[in-house]
């Protein structure tokens, strides 16, 4: 009895025909992929947004005196900076982003499990993310993007707004969690075990119960702030009682975890990208779906390595140290796998593949400064300088932004059923690897010689570096100009992509560009792993994806 | 080929298109009670966090909690988890009335239970004078936590009289009752939360 044959009216008296006003369609959309599309619009315009911000600090901080803009408003800038970066870029456009528009696809499912609930996520977010900007009225929040008390205990009244809106995009990410988790544990197409979904659906697997166990524990600590502004319920401030400390730890329980969904989303990205334009099958793919759950799972442990100059007794640092050492070991699995895969490949140069190359390259300077900064004696003597700025910038714009814009040139095709330019986009790679790297390459030997992080001056001494910081993130924000272009440009005029431009096996390229609302017309048979290039496609069932044959809803269908 | 002999691991919803079903909203409020407990656990932490940061426990100045009147409570707030098991195994079982009453008793027990948390919040501000805001560390952790959980309550009682309202009006089935299912998972989950604030609380 083959599976193919279930007749297209089988089940489907289910499949719901295709909504037609432009409302239910676009706006208040039940559709993973147009909520995918959705996430990725709101995150990128907060990402201008953010990045506006960006450059109001390096502009300050080309001269050592500042000038720019007031301190307090300096302070208010880089805390708006980095929470809105964190919370309403890199985060949603992983998570929320790709991972509604790709993985149900490639898990062979017709939607996610509770499309209701993806509908009331995503739109709770550019409400939070309005939230979180509007703080600047009422005095933005001046404690960074960590918000440590007592500063923030002092801070205008912005601050409790930004709880606010943290929190909202919490009560967001914890129901993208839930719905993530069920529908890759119970949506999976026939024949999909675990041991061959493609490798972006095990970085979401990862990622999503971190969304959903992490998330919660900041809510409580956000919770808690904000009472403690608004009521006076003392929780953190020391003179009632309260203890600062246990804010970094509420706050670090969440936000170590959260590094991890920031990157591991962007793993599976680059985990699609290499081997499709390498033609080779990835390496170790156990190995780096395995890594993914024990990074997921190493990530709970380690939240007080932010915390060495925190006044932590000394045995409770080592072990802490010691684990931070720990998850270094699966990351560089990762690494080694990826180029594993590149090696005698049959490398295609495209936009996609330069940034994921790139991404492997920087993530990796990232995370080793990440040892380093493990190491005790090395993190007391940079904590709260420019070192970490370097180091978080390379794992978040040189991984996870990488990843993202990798991501953007490898799907766009399914998104708009049209390719990004890749001249345009070759442009945007070099302009922005060099920029970046001009960036964020200083910050390192600035932090080592102790230039602190979140002041509005600094010694003269640093001037040159500082201005050649700031003339390369002004590269760096021209080269996201022109992606901008290139995206605008490309929905109206790009070349018509067809349904697999890449060459690629995974299952979303085996249907249209854009698929059609219900996926798939009948839900496919998986046999195999879809990164074999030499074998043929290990799916059954997708004759008609291509042919006109008529979509699978029942007449008369409700 | 048939799916089982390929190692299937297809599941029964994948052929749907925007229909949640049982097994998948069953999981789904399981992980979202999951989630809830987390947010209990940190507070539950912060409160561990600074007993043992300050000076002794229960900071100078105030009485230690009343144990026996809040046990008599506690011993409500279990027996109306009995009575809310007992209502989903009769409606189960297609005993209509009986899991109406069992029903009504876990609502009565509940709404007593939220009386009794009252009298002794009524007790502790007026009598004692413990504030939330005014006490330190002491109200802070005990009114935000147990006032955490009676709005759980709160919530659980007002979702068990619209389940008694939906009953009446035959909305559940013997094949459809995921709404009673969850208000069971959700006030058991209510319990197990009071079982662990009442031994931090009031016994250690």
């Amino acid at each position: 009895m083959a599976v193919a044959a279930v007749p297209a009216g089988g089940i489907a008296g289910h499949i719901h025909p295709e909504p037609q006003g432009f409302v239910r369609r676009y706006v208040f959309s039940l559709d993973h992929k147009i909520i995918g599309i959705q996430y990725i619009i709101t995150a990128f315009v907060f990402m201008v947004l953010a990045g506006l911000l960006a450059e109001v600090i390096r502009t300050q901080l080309l001269n050592a005196n500042g000038g720019f803009v007031a301190p307090d408003t300096y302070n208010e800038v880089y805390s708006v900076h980095g929470s809105a970066m964190v919370w309403l870029v890199i985060i949603p456009v992983l998570t929320g982003g790709f991972g509604n528009l790709v993985f149900p696809l490639q898990i062979g499912a017709r939607d996610v499990a509770f499309p209701w609930l993806n509908m009331l996520s995503f739109w709770i977010f550019p409400v939070a993310g309005l939230m979180l900007f509007s703080s600047f009225l009422m005095g933005a929040p001046t404690a960074g993007w960590m918000e440590y008390p007592p500063v923030s205990l002092q801070g205008a009244a912005g601050t409790s707004m930004w709880a606010a809106a943290i929190f909202l995009v919490g009560v967001s990410s914890t129901m993208t969690g839930i719905n993530f988790v069920v529908t890759i544990l119970k949506m999976r197409a026939p024949g999909m075990t675990f041991t061959r979904m493609p490798l972006f659906v095990w970085g979401q697997f990862a990622t999503a119960p971190l969304l959903m166990i992490a998330t919660t524990a900041l809510a409580a600590a956000l919770a808690a702030l904000f009472i403690e502004r608004q009521f006076g319920v003392p929780f953190f401030d020391p003179t009632k009682g309260g203890s600062p400390v246990m804010w970094q730890h509420m706050f670090w329980f969440y936000s170590h975890p959260a590094v991890y969904i920031m990157i591991l989303p962007a793993f599976g990205i680059i985990s699609e990208v290499l081997p499709t334009f390498s033609r080779k099958p990835i390496f170790g793919y156990k190995l780096i779906a395995f890594s993914s759950m024990a990074i997921a799972l190493a990530g709970f442990m380690v939240w007080a390595h932010h915390m060495f100059t925190s006044g932590l007794a000394p045995f409770l640092q080592i072990p802490f140290m010691i684990i931070t050492f720990v998850i270094g070991v699966p990351t560089g699995i990762k690494i080694f796998s990826w180029t594993a895969t590149l090696w005698r490949g049959k490398i295609h140069y495209t936009t996609a593949m330069l940034f994921a190359i790139g991404f492997v390259g920087l993530f990796t300077l990232g995370g080793i400064t990440g040892i380093f900064l493990a190491a005790i004696p090395f993190d007391l003597h940079v904590h709260g300088t420019y070192f970490i700025v370097g180091h978080i910038h390379y794992v978040l714009v040189g991984g996870s932004l990488m990843g993202v814009f990798a991501g953007m040139y490898y799907w766009f095709p399914k998104m708009s059923g049209r390719l990004l330019n890749e001249t345009l986009g070759k442009l945007h790679f070099w302009l922005f690897f060099i920029g970046f790297n001009g960036t964020f390459i200083p910050m390192h030997w600035l932090g080592m010689l102790g230039m602190p992080r979140e002041v509005a001056t600094y010694d003269p001494q640093f001037t040159f570096w500082n201005r050649f910081e700031s003339f390369s993130s002004y590269l760096m924000t021209f080269a996201i100009l022109i992606f901008f272009v290139n995206v605008l440009w490309s929905i109206r005029n790009g070349k018509r992509s067809g349904p697999n431009p890449w060459g690629a096996r995974t299952l979303e390229w085996q249907i249209p560009s854009p698929p059609n609302y219900y996926n798939f017309k009948h839900i496919p048979t998986i046999y195999g792993l879809p990164y074999d290039f030499s074998q043929p496609l290990p799916y059954k069932g997708l004759e008609e994806e291509l042919t006109d044959s008529p979509p699978p809803v029942a007449a008369g269908a409700h | 080929m048939s799916v089982a002999a390929i190692g299937a691991d297809g599941h029964d919803g994948v052929d749907q298109l925007y229909v949640e079903t049982r097994e998948l909203r069953l999981q789904g409020f399981l992980l979202f009670l999951v989630s809830d407990c987390v947010l209990f656990s940190s507070f539950i932490f912060a409160y561990l966090y600074l007993r043992n940061s300050g000076q002794g426990w229960p900071p100078p100045g105030i009485q230690r909690l009343d144990v026996g009147f809040a046990a008599w409570n506690s011993v409500v707030l279990f027996g109306s988890g009995a009575t809310m098991h007992y209502a989903l195994e009769n409606f189960k079982h297609g005993n209509f009335i009986r899991y109406m009453w069992f029903l009504l008793a876990t609502i009565v027990l509940g709404a007593g239970f939220l009386g009794g948390q009252a009298y002794e919040y009524n007790h502790l501000i007026f009598g004692e004078h413990v504030t939330w805001w005014g006490s330190g560390i002491f109200g802070a952790s005990f009114f935000t936590l147990t006032g955490m959980h009676g709005m759980h309550v709160f919530f659980g009682v007002c979702y068990l009289t619209v389940l008694v309202l939906q009953s009446a009006a035959g909305v559940y089935t013997k094949g459809k009752y995921f709404g009673i299912t969850a208000g069971t998972l959700y006030w058991h989950f209510v319990d197990v939360i009071w079982v662990v604030l009442f031994s931090i609380f009031y016994l250690i």
